[in-house]
């Protein structure tokens, strides 16, 4: 009989250890916030928003249900704390609505809760002007005050989910409202990218939230908030429904019932649900989309996707003879981008051009004197090869370079084990460095174990994502800022080269104290070039946002030819909630 | 009753060994929770979000005896707090929603296994050298020696996607509110056709192989020849003289297998959408999410203590040579 014990504890051992060894994310998939090129170029990179939302022409209302795959679940479980990092958070971003929503895909900030924001001549007063008239789902009025208790309510709880951080206490002095429509933010440390993130918050009820105990581990069972689709009419174990706010601002909107949430595990599930065309909106990764999904029925399914944040080559700067901006040049002109993208990414989208900056999402920004400077993204191994003979490192008998410490040059290049995109990227990569006479080993660790080794600065090659936002500040001070450099060993959660240029930081800095659309743009302009000169990382391309919708029962989505918004049903966390944009212009057919 | 406080002493040991067990596994991976979530997202978190989740978290920087005791007493409560993967979510919620469908299915799957397999055995070895002794148990390890994930993602193509006979996702039609009606008990049921299905197709192969093989072994036992030389109806040597005696190394399989349905028959529920435990077995691995797994394994883990230890008392029963060991 012990024996049989012995037998139970070790088959329970090995499950225990067989499940940590599934512990591999599934592949693909990322959520994701998109980007559209805009159809009109804003004249400056910030432009003053206009007093309305889009306005389109007036649908007529029907009572039907807009069925949705915001993220992939087996069973529901009810929880509508729009702080809580959980996975519910996304269908916050359709119950609470913030201040103004940056869209990406027009590169506009759009009036939403406020209706306007102005700041003051040095930039240490932001005032954001709210809209009258608007209620909450319970029919309480919404005003200044329902604001500034958010602000506090992060104020006080810091382990709230927010983009705000530090800048809260570090940055900004005070938050007050002078009178039921105004908010007005006091800076001690003038900032001024934190425009973005203060008017992207998601804004929620004064009056309910200040008899919550701890809002942390609130759940949030029954909403009251601004936005479109607030009532929780149904919500069972594999699928609920949101229903329309009967007290929402927007007049004539939102033009259909509710919105439906079925619980679908992965992707391969979802994607046959999309092609069965159960979903009208899903963002998922479809592999060959034209046979598998379009085909089924050329006129109503429809995709179209975008590319984000740079995915980047980081190559150790600290490492001989990496320090050198020529050697890394030469690698990065030894990459064959349009077969990255072609195997990796099914060509869904085209390769970065040498700023990092993805077309679709930082358009007005895009500085064309550095794009045509940086020609070291071209595919020319010829030209690789010399540059790598005139930094000195001479090819060896075996046709394999020495590098400066007498041993051949041999690498690791890392990418978490299960990411089979960027594993077919690192193959790609370490092809085309043969020709270089460089030899580069692929090493796939546990997602955790390549963060760690990352994180710390205590790599040699990785593949990496990189930081975005509503400008490209953030991207370009998570590349080469000393405000993002860690000491090697300590956890960075951007710039983990540990690159630093005092010159980009001087001109990031002043970036971040003025409000000046016209100087904003000179000064971007100057860091792209630097970014150009320096090749600190080698941006490869923009990771893709997946967005599919059906047109059988709604219409007016975020197309190609009208890109108005961000196309994905869920919002990237560190973004805004454009998914509010979507809701409320589309109608039903 | 001496036999009886013994397997009882002994499974208390194993119960907190398993305990214990339960408790360091899920530390000794590396990583954090955070770290698990930054990678899940693609570092679409900035990091003022990150300090947030962090500061959410908060794992205790408690030495691990304190962490272990607070981990005992609050796993004796029945208590396993906040999920992670789920945030704020209780784990018993969480356990609650999906555990239902885990057993109905885990259920449905075991017992028409066992009785099919363990009928088509005794059948087979009875009359052993026949057409069906040489069709079956090839055709069944044949289909059992499938990878499970394979079958299942044809039988979900085909008889799903294709055909469309059977619903493709989910334990009952989203239409539908839970209840006891005609309408919602005969979903239940349709829905559980290819999930509960295939797994049966799988797992019948091995308890017929199973029985086959003890029931040859038991046939040619001399109470056997006794029992035909007297004359008995074949039935009745077929199932109680031979099968009663030939069934208790399945019995015993079969107790072990009970434990092991509140593992969730993983697969299968991913694969077709099945709201159980298994899907949150996973997640809570990969999401490092300590609290969920902790009480996930350990009602695994007691299940099956439990289930064996039932099995070994009625052991008494159906084997009268155990009462004198």
């Amino acid at each position: 009989m012990p024996k049989r014990v012995c037998t139970i504890l070790s088959l329970l051992l090995a499950l225990n250890l067989l499940l940590a060894a599934c512990g591999s994310p599934a592949p693909a998939t990322p959520t994701a916030a998109p980007t559209v090129p805009a159809t009109t170029v804003p004249t400056s990179p910030a432009p003053q928003p206009t007093a309305s939302p889009q306005s389109t022409a007036t649908h007529a209302f029907k009572p039907v249900y807009l069925t949705v795959n915001m993220e992939q679940q087996s069973t529901w479980v009810r929880n509508f704390n729009p702080f809580s990092g959980d996975a519910r958070t996304q269908a916050s971003t359709i119950i609470y609505e913030p201040m103004m929503i940056y869209d990406k895909a027009t590169s506009q900030l759009v009036p939403w809760l406020a209706t306007a924001y102005a700041w003051n001549t040095d930039n240490t007063l932001l005032t954001f002007t709210l809209r009258q008239g608007v209620k909450w789902s319970d029919g309480q009025p919404f005003t200044s005050k329902d604001v500034t208790y958010t602000f506090d309510l992060l104020n006080k709880f810091p382990a709230l989910l927010n983009n705000l951080g530090s800048i809260l206490t570090d940055n900004i002095d005070s938050w007050s409202a002078p009178d039921d429509f105004t908010v007005q933010f006091k800076f001690k440390v003038v900032y001024t990218p934190a425009l973005h993130l203060l008017a992207n918050q998601l804004i929620v009820p004064e009056h309910i939230w200040k008899d919550v105990a701890d809002p942390t581990t609130y759940t949030n069972d029954s909403p009251v908030g601004t936005g479109p689709f607030t009532e929780v009419i149904k919500f069972q174990d594999q699928t609920y429904t949101l229903e329309k706010n009967p007290y929402y601002w927007q007049p004539g909107k939102p033009t259909f019932q509710g919105m439906v949430f079925p619980a679908l595990p992965g992707n391969d599930q979802a994607n046959m649900s999309l092609a069965q065309g159960d979903l009208d909106w899903a963002g998922n990764f479809v592999p060959d989309i034209e046979k598998t999904y379009v085909s089924k029925d050329p006129t109503d399914f429809h995709y179209f996707f975008v590319g984000a944040e740079s995915v980047m080559l980081y190559i150790n700067p600290s490492i001989k003879p990496f320090d050198n901006p020529d050697v890394r040049k030469a690698i990065s002109m030894g990459i064959d981008r349009n077969s990255v993208v072609n195997i990796a990414e099914y060509g869904y989208i085209a390769p970065s051009d040498a700023t990092g900056l993805s077309v679709w999402e930082y358009k007005p920004w895009i500085n064309p004197d550095a794009v045509a400077a940086g020609t070291w993204t071209n595919f020319d191994p010829q030209k690789a090869n010399a540059m790598l003979d005139a930094a000195g490192l001479k090819k060896g008998t075996d046709g394999i370079r020495i590098g400066p410490d007498g041993k051949p040059m041999s690498y690791k290049l890392l990418a978490p084990n299960g990411w089979t995109d960027w594993i077919a990227a690192c193959q790609i990569i370490s092809q085309n460095m043969k020709d270089l006479g460089i030899v580069i080993t692929l090493d796939n660790p546990e997602q955790n174990s390549w963060q760690d080794e990352v994180f710390s600065g205590k790599f040699e090659w990785t593949l990496g994502w990189s930081s975005g936002g509503a400008t490209p500040y953030y991207f370009y001070r998570g590349q080469m800022s000393e405000l993002t450099v860690q000491p090697i060993g300590q956890p960075a959660n951007e710039n983990w080269g540990r690159y630093v240029d005092p010159q980009a930081d001087k001109l990031l800095a002043q970036f971040a104290t003025t409000s000046d659309p016209v100087l904003q743009k000179s000064l971007m302009n100057q860091i792209e070039m630097i970014f150009v000169n320096d090749a600190p990382a080698l941006p490869l391309f923009p990771g893709p946002d997946w967005y599919e919708y059906v047109t059988t029962r709604f219409d007016g989505w975020p197309t190609k030819d009208n890109p108005y918004a961000p196309g994905p049903p869920f919002a990237a966390p560190s973004f805004a909630p454009s998914p509010l944009l979507v809701v409320t212009n589309i109608w039903p057919k | 009753m001496k036999y009886l406080l013994r397997h009882i002493g002994l499974y208390l040991v194993a119960a907190w060994a398993s305990l214990t067990l339960n408790f360091l596994l899920p530390r000794t991976m590396p990583g954090d929770p955070v770290t698990a979530l930054i990678g899940r997202m693609r570092g679409r978190f900035s990091p003022a979000q990150i300090q947030a989740l962090r500061v959410a978290y908060g794992f205790t920087n408690a030495p691990l005896w304190q962490q272990y005791l607070q981990y005992l007493s609050h796993a004796l409560r029945g208590d396993f707090g906040l999920s992670i993967s789920d945030y704020p979510a209780k784990v018993s919620t969480i356990i609650s929603t999906a555990l239902m469908w885990t057993v109905l299915l885990g259920v449905v799957v075991l017992l028409l296994g066992f009785l099919a397999g363990t009928v088509l055995g005794v059948i087979v070895a009875w009359w052993r050298g026949s057409f069906l002794d040489s069709i079956l148990p090839g055709l069944f390890n044949f289909i059992g020696s499938f990878p499970y994930f394979f079958l299942a993602m044809l039988a979900l193509f085909f008889l799903g996607f294709t055909l469309k006979w059977f619903p493709m996702s989910h334990a009952y039609a989203d239409s539908l509110s839970p209840g006891w009606s005609w309408a919602f008990v005969g979903s239940v049921l349709l829905h559980l056709v290819m999930p509960a299905g295939t797994v049966i197709l799988v797992s019948v192969g091995g308890w017929l192989v199973g029985m086959r093989s003890t029931m040859v072994a038991v046939l040619a036992e001399d109470y056997i020849i006794m029992a035909e030389a007297k004359g008995l109806p074949q039935w009745q040597i077929m199932f109680q003289y031979a099968m009663r005696n030939a069934i208790l190394p399945n019995f015993t399989q079969f107790g072990m297998s009970v434990g092991f349905i509140l593992g969730g028959q993983i697969l299968t529920e991913i694969v077709f959408s099945y709201p159980g435990l298994g899907f949150y077995l996973v997640r809570a691995v990969t999401a490092h999410d300590y609290p969920l797994m902790q009480a996930l394994f350990l009602m695994i883990t007691l299940a099956i203590l439990a289930a064996n230890l039932i099995v070994d008392l009625l052991y008494v029963r159906l084997d009268p040579r155990v009462r004198t060991t």
